[in-house]
């Protein structure tokens, strides 16, 4: 982000959708929950669109079906964190199938 | 269940039109049983399964049917029918209970009481003050608003602004049922019934103002005597560290005098218009009510969407 301090650890990691249903109100309240654990910005992007990972509407309209691959930021000091958790949150398939 | 027949008179003075005609010292004994029965079989000598528990009605044809017997009779099936022990009898259609009903009733300490209503709708309506007397009923700490036909009962610990939210509510067109505390009530039908207590009915109390008359600042239509309860909402501080539902897919109840009332959870943070999202609170009930989930329905149409994404 272009406000951002230059030591403000900025990290991205690219993630798959891997449960059956893709990203439909149950994950996407999931993942705000456990983005919202954290001090750091998050953000979502796919296909040239960019929402905040503590956004509902937001992650709803990116349309993330089974296979998507999505990239999450994370901008503040616990980024590393923060992605981590949205990480294993991803590839338990959100406690779904 | 124990009401006595004071408590009875009560509430059944309007609806009923009802009267003493004797037997005033005795208004402390209770109906204990919530029906009431006329008294033919009994008084025709046949008192197997006679229900002593419940007021006894006497209408045309029982008066008419002692009437018929010999003074002697009279008194003697009388006197059987008191010795049940029956709450209190009621003579309807403004008849002068007949000398030795009277007379008995009086031996027996049981008060007689006279309507204006015909048999049946006395009975009807009695029947209904019965029950409602009986129903399980408290005291709830809430405020209590209709918005749009829903009733919803606003909690929350004091200060965090139940009474002002209620008053931007009012101001909006909604109605007060009670502010601070509200009496709730289970009818017959499960439904739960609140209203305010009758000392502090049309005032509320606003944290620097003191206590306001409702109906004189904002008319008549600001008022609503009772209603029944569909929303129970929970005013609570906002707490960045605890987490809210933010779909409304998770449904939360509440359990008032056994019946599992639809609630919901409000974090009332600065800034935040509560009196609003209260609103859409009830609305979004009613649209449940109705059989229609916004978050639900949404949820449905993004598995179909993104399950044809996936397939294409």
């Amino acid at each position: 982000m272009s406000g951002t301090p230059n030591d403000t650890p900025t990290m991205s990691r690219e993630m798959k959708i891997l449960n059956k249903h893709g990203m439909h109100a149950r994950p996407a309240a999931m993942f705000i929950k456990v983005a919202s654990r954290f001090e750091s910005e998050i953000l979502v992007e796919k296909d040239d669109t960019r929402i905040s990972g503590k956004s509902i509407m937001g992650l709803l309209t990116l349309e993330l079906y089974q296979g998507s691959v999505m990239t999450v930021s994370a901008i503040g000091p616990d980024a590393a964190a923060a992605l981590d958790a949205i990480e294993e949150l991803v590839n338990r398939k959100f406690d779904e199938e | 269940m124990q009401i006595s027949i004071a408590q009875f008179l009560e509430a059944a003075q309007d609806v009923c039109d009802l009267t003493v005609a004797s037997g005033e010292k005795y208004l402390d004994r209770s109906i204990r049983e919530g029906a009431l029965n006329r008294p033919g079989l009994a008084l025709s000598g046949f008192f197997q399964y006679f229900p002593q528990r419940r007021v006894q009605v006497f209408g045309l044809a029982e008066n008419a049917y002692l009437k018929s017997l010999s003074a002697e009779d009279r008194r003697e099936r009388l006197t059987q029918l008191f010795e049940q022990r029956v709450p209190c009898v009621v003579s309807t259609r403004s008849r002068h209970p007949l000398p030795e009903l009277l007379e008995c009733a009086s031996a027996f300490k049981v008060p007689v009481l006279k309507t204006s209503l015909i048999t049946n709708r006395f009975i009807n309506q009695a029947t209904l003050v019965i029950e409602n007397l009986a129903a399980p009923s408290m005291k709830y700490q809430g405020t209590m608003i209709e918005i749009m036909g829903m009733g919803v009962l606003m909690e929350g610990p004091p200060g965090i602004g139940k009474s002002e939210t209620a008053l931007a509510l009012i101001e909006r067109g909604h109605s007060l049922v009670s502010d601070d505390l509200t009496v709730l009530r289970r009818d017959s039908t499960g439904a739960i019934n609140g209203s305010a207590l009758d000392i502090t009915r049309y005032h509320m109390e606003i944290r620097g103002l003191g206590i306001i008359h409702v109906p004189s600042l904002f008319g008549v239509a600001s008022m609503r005597r009772e209603m029944r309860l569909d929303l129970v909402v929970r005013l609570e501080r906002f707490d960045p560290k605890r987490e809210y539902d933010r779909t409304g897919l998770i449904s939360e109840t509440v359990k008032i005098l056994q019946a599992e009332v639809p609630a919901v959870t409000i974090p009332v943070a600065a800034g935040r218009d509560i009196a609003h999202v209260v609103e859409v609170a009830a609305l979004n009930q009613k649209l449940k009510q109705l059989g229609h989930d916004a978050a639900k329905e949404l949820d449905e149409k993004l598995v179909r969407a993104l399950e044809r994404k996936r397939l294409a």
